[in-house]
């Protein structure tokens, strides 16, 4: 843990010595948000039936994609993004060779990208709900608790895109296509209902697809959480088989990687 | 540069052998070409980093590591600090294998990759030890000390809040030795540390590595370079790779004399009397090179095999020859040459 919180802290020192950058990542969620409400509203009357079990008002629902998607952005490339840049620096053979384990390094690299996407996850909330949105605040540990489950089962892409990167120095397509298919079918901007049947077959094993119907029937709807079990167990079990597959894949990654001596080439 | 305080006390398990490595093979594959790939895609051709070295590192040993670039002393290292798997053989890091116990050879040994890409260059010179102390389970309480007192070891603690992107070569180089000794550990290998130090800079790390770290805390270290200053200076033994090879291990004076015996150096006027030909001629000397001029005297190494009769021989015959000769000694020789008659001698050459 003390490894773990050691490294974010040493990329919020880092990421704060980019003063400019960070400032301008703030800003960029001002920028974003706004033209994104009023885009909701011109598309209001036309998705409102679509959406009624959903919220019913679309902003909120893009909001709430909106947010997923940018946990999920950040679970598929951030370990391939840590250990691509630990290598190109050096700095991953580095740390690797100190009495840290595995699992604490990985937390500590990625831990710090996905606390900035929680922070402009709560101010994308706040400035929703200056905009109008209600979320249904009894259920936040419900939402937060799905909003975990599709970053574990994404978090796994990233654990194999990882994996690539340790053996070939390159993830391949593999994120590219995840956040593309993932973006299309999850039901981030449109409800899935509205995708044609032919690749609605598709959606049905995209575990966004689950975790935003879910989250945003908890969330936006303040359906009781019975509603949303199926989903949920669909989502957990997506979830713990593509972790477990991930971690196995990553960890063969890593031996190949220093069977091949590949771990600070770049 | 100042000493270290006292170090706590060591809990490795007890052996004389701090490094053992038998039978340690590790071949690369070999990168190839487009067209090479195409070609014939199955073949995988293999390079050989280490071919079956056996090597043994007593406890408080300082060994030397030479040899020329691609002999296999990065890869050694590597394995050593766990960071690349062997494809054979066995190395223990105090007891420690570092194919089973990973975890536990590096709570004992600790590399200075001399890379300075491996620094956070955002963060400052206190911040980067301060991470790595975490990394390194140096206790919370013990950490502010033990960074100040590495700063300062490495003449880094005036400038420990600066940001490392600011640092010199030398500073970042000396950071890296500074970040290495955070945990104390009992065996350290270091790649060419002084790779980019400064005259004065090398030889008060190098004093540090020898009196501190080995003298006083009986630290081992495994020490890869190319400087004859630091394996002269510093190895009680060196051992000399060539292509994954191990040519030859000794102290080094012993290598020196195995191998160079018959170096000697003459001081003189008459560098161009016709007597050094005729000894070349008459295979009394070989090699004779010209070194270095002033106005007057010009110095020349010749190699004399026979040993020390035969070098009193050539005395007699240039005097007589009417050579002024103010000065014949053994002349010692240097890294590279060292290395080139080992290196040769193995390979059966014409210095065998």
């Amino acid at each position: 843990m003390r490894e773990t919180l050691a490294l974010m802290r040493a990329s919020w020192l880092t990421a704060t010595s980019y003063r400019l950058g960070m400032a301008m990542s703030l800003a960029g969620l001002i920028v974003t948000i706004l033209p994104m409400y009023f885009v909701a509203g011109a598309l209001q009357p036309v998705l409102a039936e679509r959406i009624s079990n959903e919220g019913g008002h679309y902003f909120g629902f893009l909001v709430v994609g909106v947010i997923a998607f940018s946990f999920l952005s950040t679970a598929v490339n951030a370990v391939p993004g840590a250990m691509a840049s630990g290598i190109a620096s050096g700095t991953l053979e580095a740390m690797l060779s100190t009495r840290a384990r595995l699992g604490a390094l990985v937390a500590g690299l990625v831990g710090y990208g996905f606390t900035w996407t929680a922070v402009r996850a709560a101010m994308t909330i706040v400035m929703a709900v200056l905009l109008g949105v209600r979320f249904s605040a009894g259920h936040s540990g419900v939402a937060v608790l799905i909003l975990l489950l599709i970053v574990m089962a994404y978090f796994a892409i990233g654990l194999m895109a990882a994996a690539m990167v340790l053996a070939f120095r390159t993830t391949g397509p593999l994120p590219q296509v995840v956040l593309l298919l993932s973006g299309l079918l999850g039901g981030v901007y449109y409800p899935t209902s509205v995708i044609p049947s032919w690749i609605q077959s598709v959606s049905s094993v995209v575990p966004l697809t689950y975790g935003l119907r879910a989250l945003r029937r908890v969330w936006l709807d303040g359906a009781p959480v019975g509603e949303v079990v199926p989903d949920v167990l669909v989502l957990a079990g997506m979830a713990i088989a593509l972790l477990t597959l991930g971690i196995g894949i990553f960890a063969a990654g890593m031996r190949y990687a220093r069977r091949a001596g590949t771990l600070a080439q770049y | 540069m100042t000493v270290l305080a006292s170090p706590r006390p060591l809990r490795a398990t007890r052996t004389a052998s701090a490094v053992s490595i038998a039978g340690l093979t590790k071949r690369f594959f070999v990168r190839r070409t487009w067209t090479a790939a195409m070609r014939a895609p199955l073949l995988r051709e293999k390079r050989l980093a280490l071919a079956g070295i056996d090597l043994e590192v007593a406890e408080g040993e300082f060994l030397g590591l030479l040899g020329p670039n691609g002999a296999g002393k990065t890869t050694l290292f590597k394995v050593l600090s766990t960071l690349i798997l062997p494809d054979a053989g066995s190395a223990t890091v105090l007891g420690q294998d570092v194919v089973r116990s990973p975890a536990g050879t590096r709570r004992l040994l600790a590399p200075v990759i001399a890379d300075e890409r491996s620094l956070h260059w955002r963060l400052s010179a206190e911040e980067n030890l301060r991470l790595f102390a975490a990394l390194h389970g140096v206790p919370r309480r013990a950490v502010e000390g033990r960074a100040r007192e590495l700063l300062a070891l490495v003449g880094l603690d005036a400038t420990a809040a600066q940001l490392v992107g600011t640092f010199s070569s030398g500073m970042k180089q000396r950071l890296l030795v500074a970040r290495a000794l955070l945990a104390r550990p009992r065996v350290l290998l270091l790649d060419e540390p002084t790779r980019s130090l400064d005259p004065i800079s090398a030889r008060a790390l190098r004093s540090f590595l020898r009196d501190e770290l080995v003298g006083n805390q009986g630290c081992t270290v495994l020490l890869a370079t190319h400087s004859a200053d630091e394996a002269f200076d510093l190895c009680d033994r060196v051992a000399v790779l060539d292509r994954g090879r191990l040519l030859a291990t000794g102290p080094v004076e012993r290598l020196a004399r195995e191998v160079g015996d018959g170096r000697y150096r003459a001081w003189t006027r008459d560098a161009q009397h016709p007597a050094w030909q005729a000894l070349g001629d008459r295979g009394v000397v070989a090699h004779v090179t010209e070194a270095v001029q002033d106005d007057e005297w010009t110095r020349i190494d010749v190699d004399v095999p026979g040993g020390m009769d035969q070098a009193a021989h050539v005395v007699d015959l240039l005097t007589c020859a009417g050579v002024r000769v103010a000065r014949f000694e053994r002349a010692p020789l240097t890294l590279a040459e060292l290395l080139d008659r080992i290196v040769a001698r193995r390979a059966g050459g014409p210095d065998a």
